[in-house]
């Protein structure tokens, strides 16, 4: 499908769009709907529709899969470090409130945090997904 | 008002539904569902006008767009080659 001008630009186009409303719904999501589990997808969205027209050799060239494996677990270490931290700083585990001096900047940061962690996990497995399936008959 | 422009949206949606279901090529299907998706846009944001709430709406519709034009994508791809993974067309000299 790299040989199809209209997809080809189309795709060249639409994917930072796409990317970047990713991010909206991630640092967006106290306000509005969204959160870590849906801009994770749909930032996955973007890469897998590089992969659909450009190949998946062209993904596995843009991301390699030692990266998907590595941010699969930086973001399940950055989730639970965040509630190993306020274990560690006397309170329960995941309890945001000890992260700061004030209970709502706490649980603000604890939020951004572990919504950080579930987005990153989310968009790398689903990339590893897409790329297990679809590069299967690869060589 | 809104709700009429729902209901003829629903309307319309079952129109492309039908040919969906009769179509008689792939082409057919790929089309009328490609357009169930263009008037589900079209619906949440009525719903969200409908609901009252248009700005939290809309950001759904923005996405459902962009997730529709993927999908679209690679049922497309699925029905022309038969594997999602490869860049360029399985036929020699073939520039469809």
């Amino acid at each position: 499908m790299r040989d199809n001008p209209v997809l080809r630009i189309v795709a060249k186009i639409i994917i930072p769009v796409i990317l970047l409303f990713a991010l909206y719904v991630q640092f967006h999501g106290d306000f509005g709907p969204g959160g870590g589990f849906q801009a994770g997808v749909i930032f996955a969205a973007g890469f897998i529709l590089y992969g659909l027209v450009f190949g998946t050799e062209a993904l596995r060239n843009a991301i390699p899969p030692g990266l998907l494996r590595f941010a699969i677990a930086l973001g399940l270490v950055l989730y639970a470090g965040v509630g190993a931290t306020t274990m560690l700083l006397g309170s329960d585990y995941l309890a945001y409130g000890a992260l700061a001096h004030d209970l709502i900047g706490g649980q603000h940061l604890g939020i951004f945090l572990v919504e950080l962690g579930v987005g990153v996990t989310v968009s790398a497995v689903i990339v590893t997904i897409f790329l297990a399936f679809a590069g299967r008959n690869d060589p | 008002m809104f709700t009429l422009t729902g209901i003829a949206l629903l309307v319309t949606m079952v129109l492309a539904l039908i040919r969906a279901i009769k179509g008689p090529t792939v082409y057919d299907r790929i089309l009328a569902s490609n357009a169930v998706g263009t008037k589900t846009v079209l619906m949440i944001a009525v719903l969200g006008f409908i609901v009252g709430e248009p700005d939290l709406y809309i950001d759904i519709a923005l996405m459902y767009a962009l997730i529709g034009f993927i999908g679209t994508v690679a049922v497309l791809k699925v029905s022309e080659f038969g594997d999602l993974g490869q860049a360029q067309s399985p036929r020699d000299g073939d520039k469809s």
